[in-house]
């Protein structure tokens, strides 16, 4: 999670409910939960405030990492398409064999 | 029971010894002598509102970075 540079403020924005927000809100959760049991409180019922703020935390930084993974992807695979694009011979396109080519004739023995 | 602990009285941190009649985990929490106990029947009100406060103030921040950013795609875009 980092600052993300100008020409990554171009792409569509992740929405407020994605996987990283939801898998971190559990995260958080679920830490309040085990800070409730260690300390001998019931942990759903007790400390409500802290499940709720935790889980917050959790969504906020989903948000963000969100944001981050979708740019990195975006500048990787705009530097592979633009290596592609500047070396073509490197990706030349095989020919292709039909399998009538490549199979030996077949002598049945029955 | 097992007794990890060679020193008597609760000054161990690790400890499963038997105690009237009953064994506690007593590690991953420790136990402080204060002179009230925490009450758990009075809540701590004022940490509780900071505790809502925060989490209210972090949604509305998270909203508005959201919608800015919806924006700011849509402008460099040419979408609006």
């Amino acid at each position: 999670m980092g600052f993300i540079p100008d020409q990554g403020k171009s792409l569509p924005p992740p929405a407020v409910a994605n996987r990283n927000s939801v898998w971190l809100a559990g995260v958080g959760w679920c830490s309040a939960m085990l800070h409730n049991a260690i300390n001998h409180r019931p942990p759903l019922k007790s400390g409500v405030h802290r499940q709720f703020l935790m889980a917050t935390i959790g969504w906020f930084i989903g948000y963000h990492l969100t944001k981050y993974e979708n740019y990195t992807y975006a500048r990787l695979d705009r530097d592979m398409n633009e290596y592609i694009r500047l070396h073509p011979e490197e990706f030349a396109a095989k020919e292709k064999k039909t399998f009538a080519e490549i199979v030996e004739p077949f002598h049945p023995v029955r | 029971m097992a007794d990890m602990c060679f020193s008597s009285g609760s000054g161990c941190s690790l400890s499963l010894r038997v105690k009237h009649g009953q064994a506690r985990l007593t590690f991953g929490s420790r136990s402080v002598f204060t002179s009230s106990k925490p009450d758990t029947a009075n809540p701590n009100w004022v940490r509780v509102g900071l505790a809502f406060g925060t989490s209210a103030f972090l949604w509305g921040l998270l909203f508005k970075q959201h919608s800015t950013d919806v924006h700011e795609y849509k402008v460099r875009n040419g979408l609006e």
